[in-house]
């Protein structure tokens, strides 16, 4: 499949901004505003001067006027890291699942990147897999799209332990996104409590499909788990088929509900819904872009 | 219960292995259709929570197992033929199988079940051959005899039962074959039948209430000429009173369609005047609500002298007979000369009867002829006699002063007084056609018919010049029984010797004796009966009331054949009593066969699992 939008499409996008609850301070300068006060344009604030402080940022006139040597703050524009980790484990083999997610984490890369943000493409399915090098500016996009494209479905999922290997190595705190249909037998609520300790603020696109929601034909099926391979024999009776439709309603509604207890933005992705449609409309209803 | 199609070891041990099959079948593991999920995580949820189903599980899985085995054992069934067990120590016997059906009548009559005493019979006989396998069954009726086998073949005698029906027949006939080792007779017992002792009896009466007509005649009515009463018997059966609907139909006019009350256990007699024109046929329908039997509710009259009879007489001196004829009620008679019958009768025109007076043409009058001391030596009077047996007379021979010493018995010379005759000479008809029906001590007949040939006649050997024939009181009545049975002839017959004849003409359903000049037999509708010719009558297996056409030498006679008859229609009794020897045979044993009801409830049972299975009631 390939991952490469059309110009409308991408003009669309570079209208919109990645939205972080938090200010984080990258390494770069960017459009960002940071909490903390630095070499930025617009004036932030004074403070007395002390011994060491850069003579060029005295307030001149403050001094004339008050007679006390103040030394002028500016707002600190930095870029945001945002950490894409997109599910790749084979609960998300299903091609339209992972079509979606591999266009949502391409829209959202080229937002950051025209943005000049620092995007990390992290997959992940057991654990995580090989991270794609930090970068920023557009001209970076295609080189991200090419591994996205390249990226298989494989292995299990273990939400916690690909987590927690990305809280264990250093890195700035930024902007998590989670791309993943969260169908982890060990759960999502730790797993994401992990990423919210790491001082990240967490975004959740829950990727979800038809053959996820509903349980499909009646009769006596052999169910095969596309990650452990275990098989399962099941009478599907409307009533059970009923059952599983509850089941899957009540996981997205524990998801949506741990996302919002802690703050933590989500939005579902269908992958029968337009793609566009997600992008533009879901994603802002959801405060993720503006 | 026995088994129609296996032996019942092999009968039982099918249904075992179709159970058992059908059992191991559900009971195996089929492998289902694999589908791929990405997770089975929601799916265990949902089965956990599943799992508080197991006891209905459990029943859905129980229901289809039985909802299954039942539907193999079924179906196995269907392939045994089952069917109800029958007398066991009978059935049981080796050696032949007679199974005697009686067909009288009243089999035919309805139950509170809706079928027939014939249906339960047929069943019975069914299921006793059903239970016979193995041995040479026969198969008889009451009516016909021997009917199928002796034979192996259960499909000869299946076939044989479904195409008999009741049709009456010989109350005393039995039918036999040779080494029956049981004889099995089913019967509704209504009419008395001795049987051979060691038949086993197997009783299909049923109490049935029951309207008839017992009797239907139409008389020529007391006040008037020309007038005719229909008389009409209906009896109720019933043991409640009822109300029965009376029709009379003359073609398609009603002569009347009342409503009437008969008293339980009733007889209603009804008189309908009937005026003179019209069709000769009347017929007599009634309708009741509470009616076994449809046979007697039917009935039809012929009108003997619907329309004057025309004689004509041939004579030179023919007063004496025209006194005689004057006076006989619905006569009208002609007279002309022997030369005026030579130059244009004898082709056969004129009346309907003709009468002869002291001549005879020399060929045989094609109409039905009356002659009065013809010469002797007419050619087809007269005839060389054989010498064996020795004759009694010789052509042109008369005998002097004869006496009529016997009443006869033939119709023609019923109720003729011979004691008032005072006969001076009588002359003697030799030809071997003409049969004497009264005859003088000496042997020579006074009074010969003849039925062979184109038309029937009557010779008398007498006339007025030789006897006091014309004022002698048995003359009236000589000359009207000579000009009924010529003109009007009642061909039946008794069937049974000493057995009441019906009034004129009318016989009742079943085996009808006709006088062997009848030669051909057809219903209202022109078809024919088929007759058999048996000593000196002819008989037919009449199958239903109606109107009959008997027809033979020189005659054509309308036979109306009834079936009302207190011993028929009385199906409220029966001669079997309630003695332990005889079975009885349950109600609705005539239903479908077993086997049917087997596939028709194996079907639906597989469309109710194929349905509550669609729906995943059951598994």
């Amino acid at each position: 499949m390939s991952l490469r939008f059309d110009d409308q499409f991408l003009k669309k996008l570079e209208y919109l901004h990645v939205v972080s609850k938090r200010a984080f301070a990258g390494h770069n300068r960017a459009d960002r505003l940071t909490p903390t006060r630095g070499r930025g344009l617009e004036f932030a604030d004074h403070r007395p001067y002390t011994a060491g402080d850069d003579f060029r940022h005295i307030d001149w006139k403050a001094y004339k006027r008050l007679n006390r040597l103040l030394l002028r703050l500016f707002d600190e524009e930095r870029d945001l890291p945002i950490y894409l980790m997109l599910d790749v484990s084979r609960s998300m083999a299903e091609p339209s699942k992972f079509d979606m997610a591999r266009r949502i984490a391409a829209a959202l890369c080229y937002v950051g990147l025209a943005h000049l943000d620092k995007v990390t493409i992290l997959p992940f399915g057991a654990g995580l897999a090989r991270e794609s090098a930090a970068g920023r500016g557009k001209g970076r996009i295609f080189r991200i799209f090419e591994q996205l494209e390249q990226l298989e479905p494989a292995g299990q999922t273990d939400l916690r332990e690909s987590f927690k290997e990305f809280a264990s190595r250093p890195r700035q705190t930024g902007l998590a996104v989670v791309i993943s249909d969260f169908l982890d037998a060990g759960g999502f609520d730790g797993s994401l409590k992990i990423l919210r300790t790491g001082g990240h603020d967490v975004f959740v696109v829950h990727i979800t499909s038809e053959r996820d929601r509903d349980p499909g034909a009646l009769g006596e099926v052999r169910c095969l788990d596309a990650e452990t391979g275990e098989t399962r024999d099941i009478e599907i009776t409307p009533r059970l088929a009923a059952a599983y439709r509850k089941a899957w309603d009540t996981h997205a509604a524990e998801l949506q509900r741990f996302c919002g207890r802690y703050g933590i933005g989500y939005v579902r992705a269908d992958a029968e819904r337009p793609f566009e449609e997600i992008v533009l409309t879901a994603f802002r209803q959801g405060r993720f872009l503006e | 219960m026995t088994f129609g199609a296996l032996a019942a070891w092999q009968a039982w041990a099918l249904l075992a292995a179709a159970a058992a099959i059908a059992a191991a079948l559900f009971l195996l593991k089929l492998r289902p259709p694999r589908t791929v999920v990405p997770s089975l995580l929601v799916w265990r949820r949902v089965l956990d929570e599943a799992r508080e189903l197991t006891l209905w599980e459990r029943i859905r899985r129980a229901v289809s197992l039985v909802l299954t085995v039942l539907v193999a054992v079924l179906l196995a069934a269907a392939i045994t033929r089952p069917s109800r067990d029958v007398n066991g120590t009978a059935a049981a016997a080796a050696g032949r199988l007679l199974v005697v059906l009686d067909s009288s009548w009243s089999m035919q009559a309805g139950t509170r079940s809706g079928e027939t005493r014939w249906d339960r019979a047929v069943a019975e006989a069914r299921r006793l051959f059903a239970g016979s396998r193995g041995r040479e069954i026969a198969l008889a009726t009451t009516a016909d005899g021997l009917v199928e086998g002796p034979t192996m073949d259960a499909a000869l005698v299946e076939t044989a039962l479904e195409r008999l029906l009741p049709s009456g027949g010989d109350r005393t006939a039995w039918p036999r074959t040779a080494e029956a080792a049981a004889v099995h007779f089913i019967t509704d017992g209504a009419m008395m039948r001795a049987t051979e002792p060691g038949v086993i009896v197997h009783s299909v009466y049923e109490p049935a209430p029951n309207v008839a007509i017992l009797a239907f005649t139409v008389r020529r009515a007391l006040a008037g000429e020309r007038r005719w009463d229909a008389y009409l018997e209906i009896a109720n059966f019933a043991p409640v009173g009822q109300t029965v609907h009376v029709t009379l139909e003359r073609e398609n006019a009603r002569l009347f369609d009342q409503p009437l009350q008969v008293a339980a256990t009733g007889v209603l007699r009804q008189v309908v005047p009937i005026a003179p024109p019209g069709n000769a046929v009347i017929t007599a329908r009634i309708r009741a609500g509470q009616n076994a039997l449809t046979l007697d509710d039917e009935a039809v009259a012929w009108i003997g002298g619907a329309s004057p009879l025309a004689v004509t007489v041939v004579g030179t001196d023919t007063g004496w007979l025209q006194t005689a004829l004057e006076q006989s009620d619905g006569v009208d008679a002609t007279f002309i000369t022997p030369e005026a019958y030579g130059q244009g009768m004898q082709s056969g025109g004129g009346g309907e009867v003709v009468v002869f007076d002291g001549w005879a043409p020399d060929a045989p009058p094609k109409r039905p002829a009356l002659l009065f001391a013809p010469p002797s030596l007419t050619p087809w009077l007269s005839a060389q006699p054989s010498s064996d047996p020795p004759a009694v007379a010789t052509p042109g021979s008369e005998e002097r002063r004869p006496r009529w010493e016997v009443p006869g018995g033939h119709p023609v010379v019923d109720g003729v007084d011979p004691y008032t005759l005072v006969i001076d000479r009588a002359r003697a008809y030799t030809h071997p056609d003409l049969v004497p029906v009264a005859a003088s001590a000496r042997g020579t007949a006074l009074v010969s018919v003849r039925e062979s040939g184109e038309a029937r006649a009557v010779v008398v050997a007498f006339g007025p010049g030789e006897s006091n024939l014309a004022s002698a009181p048995g003359f009236p009545v000589l000359l009207a029984n000579a000009l009924e049975w010529l003109a009007r002839p009642s061909p039946v017959l008794p069937l049974f010797d000493g057995e009441d004849q019906r009034a004129g003409g009318t016989a009742a359903p079943g085996l009808v004796a006709f006088v062997p000049s009848v030669l051909r037999l057809a219903d209202a509708r022109g078809r024919r009966v088929p007759l058999w010719r048996l000593d000196d009558r002819a008989l037919a297996l009449v199958p239903a009331p109606g109107l009959y056409t008997a027809e033979g030498s020189g005659f054509r006679a309308p036979v109306a054949v009834n079936a009302g008859d207190p011993e028929l229609s009385n199906l409220s009794r029966s001669t079997l009593g309630a003695s332990a020897e005889e079975t009885p045979v349950p109600v609705g044993a005539s239903g479908r066969p077993w086997w049917v009801y087997c596939a028709v409830i194996a079907f639906g049972l597989i469309l109710a699992e194929w349905w509550t299975w669609q729906r995943r009631i059951t598994v």
